[in-house]
């Protein structure tokens, strides 16, 4: 077991040092992508507060094997940051959270290695380097949690063009996971 | 697996960890999985890009008071597997199931006082900012300075954060002083009542006073201590009553706190 789970599962056994040492870790990160999806800073921090709540009463379900606890904590922090996106900007939430407070379902989505650092640099490259319109359909779909039609509807495209550029897009960073 | 299904549902795995499916297909996507290999992998994959993704912002330095207010957070929360629903109820089925709550809770607030041994020096300087934030509000209460500082400086002193409908609402106890209260962002009580501070130590909970409301939105009590609360652990709630108090708690509970 590697130390970011053993640090959660002495949160599932309710130790508040696990919460504290969890938030030195990973506060950090869980911040940064909650403010690069609500742009707001107060809302942001909200974020973050909810994030290590709902990880503190969740812990116990956390399964090492399904992925790192950073990741587990990032679909939270992703989860919740969309969610108050919308509500602020009063747009009806069409979408359905797969991954919502869990992780994968228990035989699904297991990936057979955790992301390394250096696979993490290399889809953050990876982003960077795509055509611009394929990179803008999958931040505006995974940043701002817009539905392939709600893309296709601010972009004035049509939403088979839009399907295509996201899954290229995916299909282009799966490749660079690969040494 | 029938080779339809996995040709309907495999380009579907990107909608799937981009949460753009329906429950239907959800369903659907994770059965196919369970029996597609190639599927798996390939969702495996994409749940690590999702990671790749929300990395993708550099880490920040965090303000350093969210730390705190975090992990306070925390500590009035039940702890893992419990759910907050299950506290909730126990909130509006009386005192007993009350006290189970703040049981609960209790384990946090050990916590806070053991960390408050180990960040003394942060802790040192919050409490010269509360205490500045206090004299700010004591100003209203010239009369009563004496005791506040009294209670604020004794060497028994000891701060109970309250949970409850306000976000800043705290205790601080002595049992030699006395006790004061201040909330901050308070809800108007409920037409026709007012806030009531009580006191339980171990007996029936003892009245310590009715907050005062100078304004809007704040409440302050500043009280000597009441007779009955025995040295050691107390639990302050703070109830709506009718205007004047009562000498047991009958209204619902709208914060609650424990040492």
């Amino acid at each position: 077991m590697d130390a970011d789970a053993s640090v959660v599962s002495r949160l599932a056994a309710g130790d508040m040092d696990a919460a504290s040492e969890l938030y030195d870790r990973h506060a950090g990160q869980v911040l940064a992508l909650a403010r690069r999806i609500l742009r707001d800073y107060g809302d942001a921090e909200d974020v973050v507060q909810d994030v290590f709540s709902q990880a503190w009463r969740t812990a116990a379900r956390f399964e090492s094997s399904r992925g790192t606890v950073l990741g587990w904590l990032l679909v939270m922090a992703r989860t919740r940051s969309i969610d108050r996106l919308r509500a602020k900007q009063a747009r009806p939430d069409t979408r359905t959270d797969v991954l919502p407070d869990r992780m994968p379902s228990a035989d699904v989505a297991a990936p057979d290695q955790l992301l390394s650092e250096e696979q993490a640099v290399r889809v953050r490259e990876a982003l960077a380097n795509l055509p611009d319109a394929q990179r803008k359909a999958l931040e505006l779909a995974y940043y701002e949690g817009l539905t392939q039609a709600e893309i296709a509807e601010r972009l004035t495209e049509p939403l088979g063009t839009i399907k295509t550029r996201v899954r290229t897009a995916l299909g282009a960073l799966r490749q660079k996971l690969r040494p | 697996m029938t080779m339809d299904r996995h040709d309907i549902l495999g380009p579907k795995l990107g909608d799937y960890v981009l949460g753009d499916v329906t429950p239907e297909e959800i369903r659907e996507i994770e059965g196919h999985v369970r029996d597609c290999a190639e599927c798996a992998a390939e969702l495996g994959e994409l749940s690590l890009v999702m990671e790749g993704l929300a990395r993708v912002p550099e880490p920040v330095a965090p303000p350093p008071e969210l730390k705190r207010r975090v992990l306070e957070s925390i500590a009035g929360l039940p702890k893992g597997g419990q759910t907050v629903d299950a506290v909730r109820r126990g909130w509006s089925t009386g005192w007993l199931a009350a006290a189970a709550a703040m049981i609960l809770a209790l384990g946090g607030a050990l916590y806070l006082s053991q960390d408050r041994g180990r960040q003394i020096s942060d802790e040192l300087r919050r409490a010269d900012s509360e205490i500045a934030e206090l004299r700010t509000q004591l100003s209203d209460f010239t009369g009563q300075t004496d005791l506040a500082l009294s209670i604020l400086t004794a060497s028994d002193m000891q701060r109970i954060e309250l949970a409850g409908s306000a976000s800043g609402a705290r205790a601080y106890w002595s049992a030699t002083q006395g006790l004061l209260v201040a909330a901050d962002r308070l809800p108007v009580p409920p037409p026709g009542r007012i806030y009531q501070v009580w006191l339980i130590g171990g007996g029936a909970p003892v009245s310590a006073g009715v907050l005062a409301t100078p304004r809007t939105g704040r409440g302050i009590l500043i009280a000597p201590p009441p007779g009955g609360i025995a040295r050691g652990p107390v639990t302050v709630a703070v109830t709506d009553e009718p205007p004047g108090g009562l000498a047991a708690p009958t209204g619902s509970k709208h914060f609650v706190g424990s040492i």
